[in-house]
C-alpha cells in the first residue's frame, strides 16, 4: 500500500513508548516518521539543519517537562513555519481546553488520546496534504517568479498591460512601438509563462 | 442695639451680678459672725473697764464717808476736849495755860479765845506751831463769823460753826479759818479757830491723802482747801464727794483720785476674751473648711457613684450579685436585656425557691447543684465556665460565665458576683468561620483530587494511546480483505483497539465528574482572593511564628478565574513558603510576603490581543530550592517533604495553566524562593 503522500512526520512526546506507538502505526500507513523526547531536542534539529521540501507534521504532546508543547508551538508560530508544517496536539482530555485555544491560535487540530482507529492517521494525512498545497504554492510561485525574471524589460512592460486588460492597439500606443511588435511580445510572454490566455496570465500572476 | 441694651443687661453683668450675688451669700454669715464676735469683744471689755470703775469709784466712797466720819468724830471730840477747858470754873490766870496745853495737841486750832455773853474776847491764846497770823485787832465782838457762830450755839445750847472764812497773812497769801463757838455754861463763849488745811492734815487720815487730793469745798463747788493736788499723774479722775454738816456750817468734802493706765484685770480678762473669740474663729474656720473637704468628698462620692452607674448600665456584660443564700441582689440593665426579665422579677422570683426564672427547664437541676457547690464553698473556675442561659421568651442562648466571691469591707464573703457574656454571636462566627474553613479544605480536596484524576488520567492515557496505536498499525498491516486465522488475529486486535478506547472513555468519564467546573470564570478582586485565604494562612504562620507582609497595588482590576482554584493555589504556595521557613535554621525574621501587582508584558502563551494580567507573588526567605530540586519541580508526585504526596505544586501550575498564565519561580534575594504567577484580568 503506497502512501497518497511522500511526508516526513515528527513526533514530539516524552513517553517513549507513545512515541514508539505511534511510529509503529504511520509506519503501518507506509508513512515515514522522525521522534523527539522533548522540545529541546525538536528545537535542536531544527537549529542544526533547514526542513526537508517535503510534507511536513507536527504531533505534539500538549504536557511535557521542561518547554511544554504550547511554549514550543508559539515559537513554531513566531518563525512563521506552520503553514508547511501543521501542528497536531496530542493531548490527554485534561487539556483539551487548552488544545482548542491552540487550535484557535493556528494549529491543525488536536487529537485527544487514546487515539482510536486511523482518525489520527487520517488527519495526519490531511495535514500533510495541506503541508502539501503550501509547498506546492510555494514552488509555484518559486518558479513563477524565475519566470518573469526571465522576461525582458519590454516583454514585461507588454505583460503588465495585458494583465489591466488593455487591447494590442491601445498597449501599442502607449509603449509607442506598432501593434506587430505588440503581438510578437505578447506571444513571447504567453510562450514563456506558460500560459494560452491574458485571464490565465492573470491568474498566475495574482498568486505571485 | 442701644435698646436693647437697655431692655435685657448684658449676659456679662448677668453672670457678673450672680456671681457677686453668691459671693456676698457666702461672706454675709462670715460677715455676721465677724460683728458679732468683735461686739461680744467689745462688751466684755466694756463691762470690765465698767466694772473696774465702779469698784473704784466704791473704795473712794467708802473712803470718803470713813473720811467724813472720822473729821466729824474728831471735831465733837475738839469740841468736847474745849468744853472741859471750863467744866472746873474759869478764871483768867488758869485758863490761858489750859488753852496753850489744848493747843499744843490740836494742832488744827490757830487760836482760842474766851469771850463774854456780848462775845467781847476775854482772853486769847495763838498757837505755839504758827506765827501769830490773827491779830487781836481784827478780832473784836463785831467780828461777823464769831458772831454767827456763836449766835447758832448759843440758840442750840452746843457748839456751832462758822462758815469758813478767809484771813489774809501779812505778807501774802493766807488761810481759810472756821470758827467753833462752845457756850460756857456760866455764860460767855470759848471759840476756837480751825485751820482748814490743818483740819484735813490732822483729822483726815494720812493713808486717804496719800493716793489722792482731799480737798474741802463749799456746798456750791467753790474750792477752799485741798491737799494731794501734786498727785495729779493718772489720765483718769474720779470724783467722791460728801456733804460735812456742821451745826451752823456745812462743807463738802471732795476727794479726786486717778487711775492712770488700766488695771491688769480687763487686760486679762480682754486677753482672755480675745484669745476665746480667736479661738473660735478658728474653729469656724477649720470647720468651714471641713463642711467645704466633706461637701467635696460628697461631691466626688456622688460623681463616682454616677460614674459607676453609668459604667454599670453601659457595659454589655452582664452583672449579677447574689447572696449566699443565692437570692439575687443586684442586676445590671445589660443582665436583664441579655435574659429578658426586669430586675423586679429577678429579685422577687428568687424569693424562696432557689430556682432563677432564667434557667432553662430542662438543666435546672444541673444549675441547683452547681449552686448548691458554690453554697458549699467551692470556688468556680477563674477562667470561667459556658453555659446555656434562657430567655423570657424561652429562647436559649450560650454564656460565658465568670464567677467570684463578693468580699465586703471586713473581708467577710456576703455572697458571688457573676458576670456574663453573651457568646451567641461569638459562637454564630465560630461557626461560620469553621464552615468557611471547612469549605476551603473541601475544595482542597476535591482540587487535590482532581489533580490526581487529571494525573491519572494522563499517565493511563499513554499507555492506552500506545496500545490503542499498535493495535491500529497492526490492523493496517493485516489489511482489510485478511482471510483465515488472519481475519482472527484481525477481529482479536480490533477488540484491544476497542477496549483501549473503552478504557479511554471511562478515565474521560471519571475526569469529567471531578472536573465539573473546570471552566467556571468570574471576575474576582485580588484582596478578596487574599482575604479568603489569610485566615488559614495567618492560622498556620502564628505556629511557625511567620509573619505575613500583604501589599497590593492602588486601583487593582479584578482577575477573571475560578475562585476556589486560585485560592487553593495561593494557599499551597503560602504553605510551601513558611515550611520552607521552618525547614531553615533560626526562627527570627520569618516573613512571607504576598504581592499582587499589575503585568503590562505577556509572561505566558499570549496571543495577539494585548490582555491585561495580574502577578501574584508568593516570597518566603526560607531554605531556598537547590539545583537538583528545581529541575523536578512540578514533576508529579515529587516531593521533598515526607509526608507530601507531591501533588502542590503540579496542581498549582495546572491550575494557572488552564487560566492561561504561566507559574515560574526564582531565589529570592537574599535567600528564598519567590513564585508568580500570571491570571488574566478584566
Amino acid at each position: 500500500m503506497q502512501p497518497l503522500i511522500d511526508g516526513l512526520i515528527f513526533i514530539v512526546d516524552d513517553d517513549a513508548s507513545v512515541r514508539e506507538a505511534l511510529a509503529w502505526l504511520l509506519r503501518s500507513r507506509r508513512l515515514e516518521s522522525e521522534h523527539f523526547a522533548s522540545a529541546e531536542a525538536f528545537e535542536q534539529r531544527l537549529a542544526e539543519g533547514p526542513l526537508p521540501e517535503q510534507p511536513l507534521c507536527l504531533l505534539l504532546d500538549v504536557r511535557m517537562p521542561g518547554t511544554s508543547g504550547l511554549v514550543l508551538f508559539d515559537r513554531l508560530a513566531e518563525r512563521g513555519v506552520l503553514d508547511a508544517m501543521p501542528v497536531i496536539f496530542l493531548t490527554g482530555h485534561a487539556d483539551v481546553p487548552t488544545a482548542v485555544d491552540a487550535v484557535k491560535r493556528g494549529a491543525f487540530d488536536f487529537c485527544e488520546k487514546p487515539f482510536s482507529d486511523n482518525a489520527l492517521v487520517d488527519r495526519i494525512e490531511q495535514a500533510l496534504g495541506a503541508s502539501l498545497r503550501a509547498l506546492e504554492v510555494q514552488r509555484a510561485r518559486k518558479s513563477l517568479a524565475g519566470r518573469v525574471a526571465e522576461l525582458t524589460d519590454r516583454e514585461r512592460d507588454v505583460m503588465r498591460l495585458v494583465v489591466e486588460g488593455l487591447p494590442n492597439k491601445l498597449i501599442a500606443d502607449q509603449l509607442a512601438i506598432s501593434v506587430r511588435t505588440v503581438e510578437v511580445h505578447r506571444a513571447r510572454v504567453f510562450d514563456k509563462m506558460e500560459v494560452k490566455s491574458a485571464v490565465e496570465l492573470a491568474n498566475r500572476l495574482r498568486d505571485l | 442695639m442701644q435698646r436693647a441694651l437697655q431692655v435685657a443687661p448684658p449676659r456679662w453683668a448677668l453672670s457678673a451680678f450672680a456671681r457677686m450675688r453668691s459671693l456676698w451669700q457666702r461672706w454675709f454669715l462670715w460677715l455676721i459672725l465677724a460683728v458679732l464676735v468683735s461686739a461680744l469683744l467689745v462688751t466684755v471689755v466694756w463691762l470690765a473697764g465698767r466694772h473696774e470703775v465702779e469698784q473704784v469709784q466704791a473704795t473712794l466712797d467708802r473712803d470718803t464717808a470713813d473720811a467724813v466720819s472720822d473729821l466729824r468724830i474728831g471735831l465733837q471730840r475738839n469740841a468736847q476736849s474745849l468744853r472741859a477747858t471750863q467744866a472746873a470754873g474759869l478764871d483768867r490766870t488758869h485758863w490761858p495755860e489750859a488753852a496753850a496745853s489744848l493747843l499744843r495737841e490740836h494742832r488744827e486750832w490757830l487760836r482760842l479765845e474766851w469771850r463774854d455773853a456780848a462775845l467781847r474776847p476775854l482772853q486769847a491764846v495763838n498757837t505755839p506751831y504758827r506765827t501769830r497770823l490773827i491779830d487781836d485787832e481784827s478780832r473784836g465782838a463785831d467780828q461777823s463769823d464769831v458772831g454767827l457762830a456763836c449766835a447758832a450755839a448759843r440758840k442750840l445750847g452746843a457748839p456751832a460753826y462758822s462758815p469758813s472764812h478767809y484771813v489774809p497773812i501779812l505778807g501774802g497769801g493766807g488761810v481759810e479759818v472756821m470758827e467753833l463757838c462752845v457756850p460756857i455754861d456760866a455764860g460767855g463763849f470759848l471759840v476756837a479757830s480751825y485751820s482748814l488745811r490743818d483740819t484735813l492734815t490732822e483729822l483726815v487720815g494720812p493713808t486717804l491723802t496719800r493716793g489722792q487730793e482731799v480737798a474741802f469745798t463749799e456746798a456750791d463747788g467753790t474750792r477752799l482747801v485741798a491737799l494731794g493736788t501734786s498727785r495729779r499723774t493718772g489720765t483718769r479722775v474720779f470724783t467722791s464727794q460728801q456733804l460735812i454738816d456742821l451745826p451752823g456750817a456745812a462743807l463738802m468734802l471732795r476727794v479726786d483720785g486717778w487711775r492712770a493706765a488700766p488695771d491688769l484685770f480687763p487686760n486679762v480678762l480682754t486677753a482672755l476674751v480675745t484669745a476665746i473669740s480667736i479661738a473660735l474663729v478658728s474653729v469656724l474656720a477649720l470647720l468651714a473648711r471641713d463642711t467645704r473637704r466633706r461637701l467635696r468628698a460628697e461631691r466626688d462620692l456622688a460623681d463616682a457613684l454616677a460614674f459607676r452607674k453609668a459604667m454599670e448600665d453601659s457595659v454589655i456584660t452582664g452583672l449579677r450579685a447574689r447572696d449566699l443564700q443565692g437570692r439575687i441582689t443586684y442586676v445590671n440593665p445589660a443582665f436583664c436585656e441579655m435574659v429578658g426579665f426586669s430586675p423586679e422579677e429577678l429579685m422577687a422570683g428568687s424569693g424562696e425557691s432557689i430556682e432563677a426564672p432564667y434557667w432553662p427547664t430542662e438543666l435546672a437541676h444541673e444549675y441547683q447543684q452547681r449552686q448548691a457547690r458554690r453554697l458549699a464553698g467551692g470556688m468556680p473556675p477563674r477562667e470561667g465556665f459556658e453555659s446555656v442561659f434562657m430567655r423570657k421568651d424561652g429562647t436559649r442562648f450560650p454564656v460565658l460565665i465568670f464567677e467570684a466571691p463578693l468580699i465586703n469591707a471586713h473581708r467577710v464573703q456576703t455572697g458571688w458576683m457573676s458576670a456574663f457574656i453573651d457568646i451567641s454571636e461569638q459562637r454564630r462566627i465560630e461557626e461560620l468561620s469553621r464552615a468557611s474553613q471547612e469549605r476551603l479544605q473541601a475544595s482542597a480536596r476535591l482540587a487535590t483530587v482532581g489533580e490526581m484524576a487529571s494525573l491519572l488520567s494522563h499517565e493511563l492515557t499513554q499507555p492506552l494511546a500506545a496500545i490503542a496505536s499498535y493495535a491500529t498499525g497492526s490492523l493496517n498491516m493485516l489489511g482489510p480483505h485478511a482471510k483465515g486465522e488472519q481475519a482472527e488475529v484481525a477481529m482479536a486486535v480490533r477488540r484491544i483497539a476497542e477496549q483501549a478506547d473503552r478504557a479511554g472513555q471511562v478515565i474521560r468519564s471519571v475526569h469529567d465528574f471531578v472536573r465539573r467546573r473546570d471552566r467556571t470564570r468570574e471576575a474576582v478582586a485580588p484582596q478578596a482572593l487574599i482575604d479568603a485565604v489569610l485566615p488559614l494562612v495567618r492560622l498556620q504562620a502564628r505556629k511557625l511564628g511567620v509573619s505575613i507582609e500583604v501589599a497590593l497595588e492602588d486601583g487593582l482590576p479584578k482577575a477573571m478565574c475560578d475562585r476556589t482554584l486560585v485560592e487553593q493555589v495561593l494557599l499551597n504556595l503560602a504553605r510551601n513558603g513558611m515550611q520552607a521557613m521552618d525547614a531553615a535554621d533560626g526562627a527570627t525574621g520569618r516573613l512571607l510576603r504576598l504581592r499582587v501587582a499589575r503585568v503590562v508584558a505577556v509572561g505566558g502563551p499570549g496571543g495577539e490581543e494585548a490582555r491585561r494580567w495580574l502577578e501574584f507573588s508568593v516570597a518566603d526567605v526560607g531554605c531556598g530550592i537547590s539545583e537538583e530540586v528545581a529541575g523536578r519541580l512540578f514533576t508529579p508526585f515529587f516531593t521533598t517533604r515526607p509526608d507530601g504526596m507531591g501533588l502542590g505544586l503540579s496542581l498549582c501550575r495546572t491550575v494557572v495553566e488552564q487560566h492561561g498564565g504561566v507559574l515560574m519561580f526564582e531565589p529570592n534575594i537574599p535567600r528564598g524562593t519567590v513564585f508568580r504567577f500570571t491570571l488574566p484580568s478584566t
